[in-house]
């Protein structure tokens, strides 16, 4: 299952969700400009650490979800010993890996409804100049609403097809994905509608 | 509802219906495809009729959204098509901040509403790990908060177990509000004090409900030992 949400309270879900994002722009910033592999094997070991301080169920939670990231770590370290610059290559794969940590560790940590106030917060501006920016904040939510549900979706359809099939159905499944997820659109525009839709 | 009619792309889901009903617990049967979700769509003011008018109220929810919400609510099939948000207590705040109520305030409320459902444990469970059932109630928890004259249920308990279909009954049973249930189950209307038989597009029979209900369940076994299965839809 496929959802950003920690299974255990930390200490970190009580901060204001604004001090925690501004604190991950401002980490990534430092990583891009760290170049050095042992600074980035302290800094990656430094976020396990915190990862660690809640617990075994977190910290496995936590390393379940880097795990989605070892095909990009694929790619980079194969072109970069093609290319024999073997050191930025590690270099990259750990700045991503601590780049991702540290804003799964924000998402895990953070209510949804306290990060859309933090977008409201930003998009402030526009709604000086008259744009409504609801849509946005409904948008980030229902994102991270409906990953799950499309994951089991997409699930659903390879089994039936490996059901009634001897090979695996890869890329064939997109296009009956896809108009199954319109399908699902269409009915969660309803209920949304059914409760007030954008129009407040 | 006067003389209402309802079609997609040239296609009539109902014909010509009219009805005037006021009953605290009303039920719809009728067969797959025979139009009971459009007529639950057209009461909760989700589509307009293509003839007709369709008052609730004396209101024509169609037009007149804001009022909407708080005259009816509507419950989905599908929890997973009408939970938006990732987390039990941010979903049944939802609502009410669309009803006006500042964050906090509606925070506030939906935990009382949460309390009251004996699921303050519920405030910070993530969506994604409920069970069905325990969504279908969190949609209910959700709708319940927005305080609807009248609540509307489209097959609530569509793929659930007999034990969490009765105890989503008990929940329902304690609106204070006016239901109407859409079900093809005639099981789940026992008690109901007016029941609508639906038959492709139109009205086949209404009146008390066990009057009608036993018809309908006569009906649809007379039907169940035939093969109109077969038929394809003009």
């Amino acid at each position: 299952m496929i959802s950003l949400t920690s299974p255990v309270r930390t200490w970190a879900h009580g901060w204001p969700a604004g001090l925690k994002l501004a604190g991950l722009c401002a980490a990534t910033l430092v990583l891009f400009f760290i170049e050095s592999v042992p600074a980035h094997l302290a800094i990656f070991g430094a976020v396990l650490g915190v990862y660690a301080l809640p617990g075994r169920v977190f910290l496995a939670t936590g390393m379940r979800r880097l795990r989605l990231l070892w095909p990009f770590i694929l790619v980079v370290m194969l072109w970069h010993l093609w290319e024999g610059s073997v050191a930025q290559g590690v270099a990259i794969c750990l700045r991503l890996l601590s780049a991702v940590a540290l804003a799964n560790l924000v998402t895990m940590t953070t209510r949804l409804t306290d990060m859309i106030a933090v977008i409201r917060w930003l998009a402030a501006p526009l709604r000086r100049v008259g744009l409504e920016t609801r849509a946005l904040e409904l948008a980030v939510a229902l994102t991270i609403r409906m990953t799950p549900v499309l994951a089991e979706k997409g699930e659903l359809l390879s089994a039936s097809w490996r059901a009634r099939a001897r090979r695996r159905a890869g890329w064939r499944i997109l296009l009956p994905f896809t108009l199954l997820a319109l399908d699902d659109a269409d009915h969660v525009a309803e209920a949304l509608k059914a409760r007030g839709g954008l129009g407040n | 509802m006067s003389g209402v009619s309802f079609r997609i792309a040239g296609k009539e889901i109902l014909r010509g219906v009219s009805l005037d009903v006021d009953v605290a617990r009303l039920g719809v049967v009728g067969r797959n495809g025979s139009g009971k979700s459009t007529l639950a769509r057209l009461v909760a003011g989700l589509v307009a009729p293509s003839e007709g008018r369709v008052r609730v109220n004396g209101k024509e929810l169609a037009a007149d959204r804001r009022a909407a919400l708080s005259e009816v609510g509507i419950l989905f099939q599908n929890p997973d098509h009408q939970i938006i948000f990732p987390s039990v207590l941010e979903e049944v705040a939802f609502g009410l901040g669309q009803q006006g109520m500042g964050r906090r305030e509606a925070e506030a409320e939906a935990r009382e509403v949460l309390a009251r459902f004996g699921k303050a444990h519920w405030e910070e469970a993530a969506v994604a790990g409920l069970s069905q059932g325990q969504k279908h109630l969190v949609c209910l928890m959700a709708v319940v908060a927005m305080e609807p004259k009248l609540l509307i249920l489209d097959e609530p308990y569509a793929g659930l177990d007999i034990p969490t279909r009765r105890q989503l009954m008990r929940y329902l049973g304690r609106y204070e509000g006016a239901l109407l249930h859409i079900s093809h189950d005639p099981e789940d209307l026992a008690g109901y004090d007016h029941v609508i038989w639906l038959e492709m597009g139109g009205v086949a029979r209404e009146g008390a409900a066990e009057a009608v209900l036993a018809a309908y369940r006569d009906e649809m076994e007379r039907l169940g030992a035939r093969d109109d299965i077969s038929d394809l839809a003009g």
